[in-house]
């Protein structure tokens, strides 16, 4: 209706009730600090689940006597399997390959030229769409004949790891997603706390207000203006707190960490700018809402 | 309250945007007047009680009615129901029984979201100002004018007009703790009329001032009623009254125990 006026009295209000607005500023800091840094581990620990779930793959190992029909046979099936959904994606590895693949991780690679002949077998690499669902893509491919009976009775996945794996990987997401909405709910409260601490301080100005004819909305605005500028202004802080923190621990972390052993699963996060918009946006909204809803208290009547 | 749904009515079927345009104008007229008489009675209250509580009685049965511009002293000892009275004029609180009529309407009929615009019509003054701290004299009574809407350029000419007229032209710059009472009493006495309301309510607003400055703020009541503002005033101030020989209703536990034209605070001993 009238922002310029609006945002005029929110300012005034600020510099009028200057020491609970630094406390409810630094109790927004606060809690979007903490919120910023759950925020980016979550989501760190989440691609991690996703990557381990990644390697939940399953082995189906190939005959050296199978025709090749009878691996086209196999093929087929896994291309089907694909088709609905099942399976994500699937690859065929050679003996060579096989063979290239250990002499890779092996600490003395020279040992492989001691063997006569390849023992290893050729095999499909498969990559499940959901790990859990590895035993029906098992059960589907058990009786091609293609299959080389003699190893794990031509099929291997870790049934037991993976069952104990996304057990505990399912805990992990479940307890982040609580915390996350734990810290959000305890820093509503708290905030909404501070802020009625400053609205009762002027209970009697509401109160005027009210006796000269402002409706619910004219006194209402300046209150919750003033919660978006405490709220943004502590997010930012907080940001800024963040920030130092990711460049001095952090990325310092990361960077005397030189065999990549943390970072090698490409594990992602979020990104900064990304975090500080969401955090800030968090922060506006947090300030707005708290002031809002408690305002209410006083305009009844 | 008839007036305001057949605009409503008579606007519903039009559309567009001259019709919304005219409509809100309309609207916006309907709310500056939220009072309006006509020919009848500024108040009426018909078998008004308020309690509190259990015992507490505010007011016990009253009726009576008050015209458009007539000056009326509320008086009697504390807790006698005056400020009851005043509360329920501008719907502070609402009668337990009883209708409270102000200016044709029925204040316990009315949606809650109309009382602002109501309270826009009613200057309301105080004993004890109940003027917004930290605010420059100009500015609390800006406040009045800018909840109602007016632009900018019509405060920064009525403000001033009304500080003259209540003899504080030089102190619009001052915050309210730094002027005397009578001077705060005033500026509260400026905001009440600077929207030029048809009622204006006055509780006790000589109750912490000396006799002199008691004077000063009943003639700046009296001017204002001679406008033709209708003014009530809940007093105890027994040499006013009497110098003043206006209509006087007299409380008692919360029962008018008189009401009479160009009276004194009390009835002359025979």
């Amino acid at each position: 209706m009238r922002p310029g006026f609006f945002l005029r009295e929110a300012w005034r209000s600020i510099r009028a009730n200057a020491a609970i607005s630094v406390a409810a500023t630094v109790t927004v800091m606060i809690a979007v600090f903490i919120l910023g840094a759950v925020i980016p581990s979550f989501l760190y620990v989440q691609s991690t689940v996703d990557k381990q779930k990644d390697r939940l793959d399953i082995s189906v190992y190939i005959s050296d006597s199978a025709t090749n029909a009878q691996v086209q046979g196999l093929s087929d099936r896994l291309e089907q399997m694909k088709g609905e959904g099942l399976v994500k994606s699937y690859s065929y590895v050679s003996k060579d390959d096989a063979l290239k693949e250990l002499k890779g991780r092996l600490n003395n690679p020279d040992i492989i030229e001691l063997l006569p002949s390849n023992p290893l077998p050729a095999s499909f690499k498969v990559l499940p769409t959901d790990p859990e669902r590895n035993p029906d893509i098992a059960a589907r491919l058990q009786d091609s004949p293609a299959l080389d009976r003699t190893l794990e009775n031509g099929i291997s996945y870790a049934k037991e790891t993976s069952d104990r794996l996304l057990k505990i990987l399912k805990v992990i997401q479940i307890a982040g997603v609580v915390l996350i909405g734990v810290l959000l709910v305890a820093s509503v409260l708290l905030i909404g706390n501070t802020i009625r601490l400053s609205i009762f301080a002027r209970r009697r100005e509401v109160e005027v207000m009210r006796l000269v004819g402002a409706t619910n909305w004219f006194i209402r605005w300046p209150f919750v203006i003033e919660g978006i500028i405490c709220g943004v202004i502590g997010a930012a802080a907080a940001i800024l707190l963040i920030w130092g923190a990711k460049i001095a621990v952090v990325d310092d972390f990361v960077r005397s960490n030189t065999d990549g052993s943390l970072t090698r699963d490409e594990a992602t996060t979020i990104g900064f700018v990304w975090l500080g918009l969401i955090l800030i946006v968090a922060g506006g909204l947090v300030g707005a809402l708290g002031s809002g809803i408690t305002l209410r208290r006083f305009l009844k009547v | 309250m008839s007036t305001d749904s057949a605009a409503d009515q008579q606007a519903a079927p039009a559309t567009g945007r001259a019709a919304r345009r005219s409509r809100d104008a309309e609207r916006r007229i309907d709310r500056r007047s939220l009072l309006r008489p006509g020919d009848g009675p500024m108040i009426v209250f018909e078998g008004v009680v308020k309690r509190y509580g259990k015992d507490a009685v505010g007011l016990d049965g009253v009726s009576l009615s008050i015209d458009a511009g007539e000056f009326v002293f509320l008086v009697g000892a504390s807790g006698s129901g005056k400020s009851t009275f005043i509360r329920l004029l501008n719907r502070e609180m609402e009668p337990t029984e009883g209708r409270v009529i102000v200016g044709g309407r029925d204040l316990g009929r009315m949606r809650r979201s109309k009382v602002p615009y109501l309270r826009r019509g009613i200057g309301c003054v105080f004993q004890d100002f109940k003027l917004l701290p930290g605010r420059s004299v100009y500015d609390n009574i800006g406040y009045a004018l800018e909840v109602t809407g007016d632009n900018p350029r019509s405060i920064r000419r009525k403000v001033p007009e009304i500080l003259s007229l209540v003899g504080l032209s030089d102190k619009g710059e001052r915050l309210p703790n730094e002027l005397s009472g009578g001077e705060q009493q005033r500026v509260s006495i400026a905001r009440a009329f600077v929207n030029h309301p048809r009622l204006l309510i006055a509780d006790e607003p000589t109750g912490n001032l000396d006799p002199d400055t008691s004077i000063g703020i009943m003639q700046l009541l009296y001017r204002i009623n001679r406008t033709g503002t209708t003014v009530i005033m809940a007093t105890h101030d027994r040499d006013l009254v009497d110098k003043m020989q206006m209509r006087v209703i007299a409380l008692e536990r919360g029962k008018v125990v008189r009401d009479e034209r160009q009276a004194r605070y009390a009835t002359v001993e025979p």
